[in-house]
């Protein structure tokens, strides 16, 4: 292996940028899919999987995904709740199909437009 | 590939040794057997310090802390957390019985307090993945260096900084780099002290293991600076796992070429060797490692000529210890001016006017969590020990902090207010060592608690030097009559002399520091040595020659039913009584071994 | 570096000292006249700084400090106090322990006593240290490792178990014996077991034990000390010198070597002397094997009054020999060995009788094979030793052991036949002396060849002619003379050495020499500078010229042998006034009638 040279530092910091930043739990959006069992009945799997497809393929550095229990909205499944880093409130989608995740990434993550028809509410509930 | 979740599975020398590694061989495993094993990723990281509850595990990038792991318990975690996405509650942090648990780790008190600079990479990276160390923006403090600021101004800065040494003296490193840097001569040394040898103490093993190119980037900044081409690390054996990721830490560097020659195209070059050391305890002090580095015996000898003139084989040495050179990139990277914000005093003219930065401590002792804590310069013993320790065990009174380990004192509850730096804790009789921190509650003697550091030292002395070897013999000596009840004033007071006599005249610090624990005992907490010479009674019970045992009968009949636990137990066979009835001791066969005591489980023998 | 010296100004308690800067403040104070008590210094070595007795208070500003005298060096305007309150109160606590460790000790004890200790208020160790009274100073492990530089001693254990070992607690094979470690113990504990207290214990041929640095003989001439190579620890190791920071006239030169001197002379005299036969050829004489046999020069030295026993006969073990066999013509006059007699064993074989009769009261057997006493008073002194009480055993011995009766004290038996009654016989005795033969100098084979001469069959060398000439040798300029020639006595090689100084020096005041006519000649026209002449010729009379490509003779030491001349493939050389031509003229004119 060649030397490296302070260019090569660079390039490595940012070949693994996404890792560390999923690490540090830093991104500028969050995608929670509901996997609760009544999610994984209406596919979120493969709701999951289009997910990590739609981040790989456009190889977006700071997007995280995680995943959750039941919502209680079973009916909706599957769903899954976007939070941008600089939106005061999470967004929830409901009754998802990968061409929709499609769509949420092409103007929701990168664009910071809101997908009306898929929404379902602003917010998430409170918590006790 | 990318991963949507991380596991990052504590490898540090604690949670090794509570199977972590059996933790992460049955993580992967059962991903695969969910078939999750391209999405969910696991990692091994260095020591997260929270050392008390391990094995450890934090889901990333949710933060979510697991604690007092089971392989057993590993497929359920998979199935509720990584498949149905319900953390699991009951292996999560729980501060109080009466508290909910805490998911975040950022949220644990514990975690919440701390300030990481020579632990920053702890947790976050794969310490054997130089590429990771990169990614958190190592190496790009040696790039700053040596494309940007010349020998001088690098020393400069950490002179600036207020840096000073993490080992226990105390000396400011930027003073020390110039005085060496002065030095004429071609050949000159850097060394890297990692043969931390306080008990209990595991600040340098644990920045090795997280975090060990942070130290190979503190050398190769300071090489640089002082215009060294060689370098030492002295570790010792005992630490296999830090040895192993350092060696593999070293290979990396060299294959990137960030060690050997021509770094990043310049015509600096560094190599560093490693020195296995034996453990001895004397080898942490500078001259004895060099000794030992050059194939002697480790014993010291007088610094009246410093090692910065003359030291490793007689060239200009320059020894840091291994938290000292963890810190040096930062500084570089983020200036002096960013680490001056943290900590106490005033540095701008002199170095010696306060300390900066953090000191890594390890809580040990009767504290609720015990582990590695790194805190900025300036927190109050009190903050330590309540916000981060999370205060005493069981609820119990605290009766004193012991700081600096063997070479430093007892501080009384008194003073748990004192800020802590170096002059401060020096001002006190005790020192800020190299780290450990060792919290005694009412159940400990102070009498015992000074002999036990005091055998520690005796026994460790090279033996070089009369006061050390005789000297803390004798001390030793003393306490034990003391805890056995055959102390006199006159023996107090011919302690207390003999300490002063050993500071003052020992050869070096080791001996120089070894009463310490002695002379702070004696000034905060006379009474209670006076109570063993003159009542001939231990108030913490803990000197057990000088204890009467007792059984309640009324105890031992009705709740024990003369079970004949402490009958068996006893070595002396002092112990009378038939089965199902009550027990008694007969005090004049009684040793006072204190195994009945331990024996018996409904709390019928009574102590005096 | 070189540095030049600055002097600097200390105040040592009030006093105000120049010394050089980087000298130590016990240096200095003891320059003043000012005592620093010190139980581990030693000028010899770098001070190692353990004892802390020397602790004394440096004074800078307000600040004061405790360093050690021995190794704290000087600066300018160093303010020393050697004997505040402070300074007393940590000597006395180190006393006190030092004097509880070690009570017995006298060094300690004295030094206690100086420093007003009396009682140590401390008990003495459970162990008991009565019998040891190393102070773990470590001199002796510094000295052994930087001066003579062979680390045999070195600490083991830490803390109060510290304690000077052996490594491994085994017989060193790297220690020299020197001493040195005994030398710097400031207790007295490790001592030398000498060998010249085991009175008699001759080590090796000549001596025991011996510095690296003695006079060889008290007759040496000159009489000045010189330095053995092999036990010298700085030619050995690099290490030690200190004999040259002792001397003061800076006398010691380690870098001497032998020289090797070309000198131009005329005539050698040859009189390299002989060597003793070495009896442990003869396995049945236990030479080398058993105790108390010896030879003849071993005796001898131990009859010399400054030998190792000071002139007293004696055992090995210290005690007077009951009984003293004189073994004669050992290895002379034996067909195994040598065949012809040595000559001057009989007399001083018969000397060791008188001088054993004389000193003690031993009995004396004397075992010979003809007792050959020619000289002029030899027979007289012979007889009057018949009449001292020696005995007289004509016999060669068979053998000799070492018997014990009854767990007595083991002795030497004697067996031989005594031919003049016919008997076996086994003598009991307490020392044995053997008389071996003389026999050539070792490289006498080697002078040989370097001088041309010869040597007989018994490899002495061969004179001329044995009656006629016997102190010169074939090659001329060359002579012989002693023992170099053949075996001999004083007065015979005194005679001889006499004659032939007096042959050498007829030829100086001569101022010429005569040589016979007959030589060789090379004629240069048919010589093929072949060379096969060059080594034939036993005078090196024949030498190449390397310009003509041609051999010359020089006639001044051909000798005429004619053996080149014979030899030519070509030839070439033909004898002065032997050419073919002549001699078959001659063989005509013989047979003309």
């Amino acid at each position: 292996m060649p030397k490296i040279t302070i260019a090569d530092l660079e390039k490595i910091r940012e070949d693994t940028k996404r890792t560390l930043n999923f690490r540090l739990g830093t991104c500028k959006a969050k995608i929670t899919v509901h996997m609760g069992t009544c999610g994984i009945a209406a596919g979120a799997r493969d709701i999951l999987s289009s997910v990590m497809k739609e981040i790989e393929e456009r190889k977006l550095m700071d997007v995280i995904v995680t995943n959750s229990g039941c919502a209680g909205l079973c009916s909706k499944e599957p769903m899954i709740t976007v939070e941008m880093a600089n939106e005061p409130a999470p967004v929830k989608y409901i009754d998802m199909t990968p061409a929709k995740i499609k769509k949420i990434f092409d103007s929701h993550i990168l664009k910071n437009e809101l997908v009306k028809e898929y929404a379902l509410a602003l917010g998430s509930e409170k918590t006790a | 590939m990318a991963y949507r979740t991380y596991l990052m599975v504590c490898a540090g020398t604690g949670c090794v040794a509570n199977q972590s590694i059996k933790i992460k061989d049955t993580l992967i495993k059962e991903l695969e057997k969910k078939g999750l094993q391209d999405e969910v990723a696991v990692v091994t990281t260095g020591c997260n310090g929270f050392c008390g509850v391990g094995p450890i595990m934090v889901v990333q990038p949710d933060g979510i802390f697991y604690q007092l792991l089971k392989s057993s318990d590993i497929p359920y975690l998979v199935e509720e957390h990584l498949i149905k996405g319900r953390p699991v509650k009951k292996f999560m942090y729980i501060p109080s019985e009466k508290e909910p648990p805490i998911p975040k780790m950022s949220d644990i008190d514990f975690f919440k307090k701390q300030v990481l600079i020579a632990l920053r990479n702890r947790g976050l990276i794969d310490p054997e993945k130089i590429e990771e160390y990169i990614a958190r923006g190592g190496y790009s403090g040696l790039a700053k260096a040596l494309t940007e600021m010349t020998p001088d101004q690098v020393i400069n800065e950490v002179k600036k900084s207020g840096l000073r040494g993490r080992g226990g003296g105390g000396f400011p490193t930027g003073i020390k780099w110039e005085t060496m840097k002065k030095v004429p001569g071609d050949v000159r040394f850097v060394i890297c002290n990692a043969d931390e040898g306080d008990p209990g103490a595991f600040m340098d093993r644990s920045i090795i293991e997280s975090d060990p190119h942070a130290v190979i980037e503190g050398m190769l900044i300071g090489a640089y600076g002082m215009g060294s081409t060689q370098g030492y690390v002295y570790i010792r054996n005992e630490y296999p796992i830090a040895l192993e990721r350092l060696l593999k830490a070293i290979a990396q560097a060299k294959e990137y070429g960030l060690l050997g020659e021509n770094i990043f195209g310049t015509d600096f070059k560094f190599d560093i060797r490693i020195i296995r050391g034996a453990g001895a305890f004397v080898c942490g002090e500078s001259t004895a490692l060099m000794a030992s580095i050059q194939g002697m015996p480790g014993e010291p000898r007088a610094k009246y000529v410093h090692t910065v003139e003359k030291g490793l084989f007689d060239f200009p040495t320059c020894l840091n210890n291994v938290e000292t050179w963890a810190n040096v990139p930062q500084i570089i990277q983020k200036g002096a001016e960013w680490f001056t914000q943290i900590g106490t005093g005033d540095v701008t003219n002199d170095p010696w006017g306060g300390s900066k930065g953090t000191k890594v401590f390890s809580l040990t002792g009767k504290v609720v969590n015990t582990g590695l804590v790194e805190v900025p310069m300036g927190i109050t013993l009190r903050e330590i020990i309540y916000d981060i320790g999370g205060g005493i065990k069981d609820g119990k009174k605290i009766k004193a902090v012991q700081t600096g380990g063997p070479s430093g004192g007892f501080i009384p509850e008194s003073m748990l207010d004192l800020p802590v730096d170096f002059d401060e804790l020096t001002k006190v009789g005790s020192m800020m060592g190299s780290g450990g921190m060792i919290i005694a509650d009412e159940d400990n003697c102070i009498v015992d608690m000074a002999k036990y550091f005091l055998n520690f030292t005796q026994e460790e002395s090279c033996g070089k030097c009369i006061p050390c070897r005789e000297g803390t013999k004798r001390m030793y000596d003393i306490l034990e009559n003391i805890s056995v009840g055959k102390g006199t004033e006159e023996d107090l007071e011919l302690l207390e002399d003999l300490s002063y006599m050993v500071v003052e005249s020992s050869l070096c610090a080791l001996g120089g520091s070894a009463p310490n624990p002695v002379l702070t005992s004696l000034k905060y907490f006379k009474d209670e040595y006076l109570t063993h010479v003159r009542e001939k009674k231990c108030p913490a019970k803990a000197c057990r020659q000088l204890n009467v045992y007792t059984i309640d009968e009324e105890i031992c009949a009705t709740v024990g039913h003369g079970c004949d636990l402490c009958k068996k137990s006893c070595p002396d066979f002092a112990i009378f009584g038939e089965t199902k009835k009550a027990h008694h001791i007969d005090q004049m066969k009684c040793h006072k071994c204190g195994a009945c005591y331990d024996a018996c489980n409904f709390k019928a023998i009574k102590v005096e | 570096m070189e540095r030049s010296i600055r002097m600097v100004t200390v105040n040592i308690d009030g006093k105000k000292i120049e010394v050089a800067e980087d000298t130590t403040i016990l240096k200095a104070a003891e320059a003043a006249g000012i005592w620093i008590p010190s139980m581990c210094y030693s000028d010899l070595l770098e001070p190692y700084g353990v004892c802390r007795l020397c602790s004394v208070e440096v004074i800078r500003g307000k600040r004061s400090r405790i360093v050690t005298a021995c190794n704290y060096p000087v600066r300018e305007g160093l303010t020393v106090n050697t004997n505040s309150d402070k300074v007393k109160w940590i000597r006395k606590i180190l006393m006190e322990l030092m004097y509880s460790r070690w009570p017995n000790v006298p060094v300690v004890k004295e030094m206690a006593e100086r420093l007003e200790v009396t009682k140590p208020r401390f008990v003495s160790l459970e162990r008991d240290e009565s019998e040891n009274a190393c102070i773990l100073c470590g001199n002796c492990v510094n000295i052994c490792r930087d001066v003579v530089k062979a680390s045999v001693l070195s600490f083991e254990g830490i803390g109060i178990e510290r304690k000077v070992v052996l490594p491994f607690n085994e017989q060193s094979e790297t220690c020299i014996s020197c001493g040195a470690c005994a030398y710097v113990c400031p207790t007295g504990h490790i001592k030398i077991k000498s060998l010249e207290t085991e009175r008699g214990a001759l080590q090796d041929f000549y001596l025991g034990p011996k510095s690296a640095i003695n006079i060889p003989t008290l007759q040496a001439v000159p009489r000045v000390p010189v330095i053995d190579k092999n036990s010298c620890i700085k030619m050995q190791t690099g290490g030690c010198g200190i004999c040259s920071e002792f001397c003061e006239p800076g006398a010691i030169n380690y870098e001497m070597k032998d020289e090797e001197v070309d000198i131009e002379v005329g005539q050698i005299l040859v009189t390299t002397g002989f060597n003793l036969f070495d009896p442990q050829q003869i396995p049945q004489y236990g030479y080398g094997r058993l105790d108390n046999v010896y030879n003849s020069l071993d005796f001898e030295f131990m009859l010399n009054s400054t030998g190792p026993t000071g002139g007293t006969i004696q055992c090995k073990d210290g005690s007077e020999p009951r009984a003293v066999g004189i073994i004669h013509c050992v290895g002379s006059r034996d067909e195994n060995y040598k065949k012809y007699c040595s000559r001057v064993c009989c007399m001083y074989a018969l000397k060791f009788a008188h001088l054993v009769k004389d000193r003690t009261k031993a009995e004396v057997y004397q075992f010979y094979i003809d007792m050959r006493a020619f000289g002029k008073g030899y027979e007289e002194f012979y007889k009057r030793l018949l009449d001292e009480g020696v005995n007289m055993i004509r016999g060669k011995v068979a053998e000799i052991t070492e018997e014990s009766y009854n767990g007595n004290k083991p002795h030497l038996l004697v067996k031989c036949e005594d031919t003049l009654i016919g008997k076996f016989r086994e003598i009991p005795v307490d020392m044995v002396i053997l008389c071996p033969a003389i026999e050539p100098a070792q490289d006498a084979a080697k002078i040989k060849k370097i001088l041309s001469i010869s040597q007989s069959p018994d490899k002495f060398f061969l004179e001329r002619h044995p009656k006629l000439d016997p102190i010169s040798t074939m090659t001329d300029g060359i002579f012989i003379a002693g023992c170099a020639q053949g075996p001999k006595d004083i007065p015979d090689s005194v005679a001889q050495a006499s004659a032939a100084a007096a042959r050498i020096l007829s030829l100086i005041s001569l101022g010429e020499v005569s040589v016979d006519p007959i030589k060789a000649n090379v004629i240069e026209e048919f010589c093929s500078g072949c060379r096969i002449c060059n080594n034939l010729c036993p005078y090196t009379a024949i030498s190449f010229l390397e310009d003509k490509k041609i051999s010359d003779i020089n006639e001044m030491l051909c000798k005429g042998c004619g053996t080149c001349v014979a030899a030519c493939p070509a030839s070439a050389i033909t004898g002065k006034g032997f050419t073919d031509e002549q001699i078959l003229a001659e063989l005509e004119g013989l047979l003309t009638v």
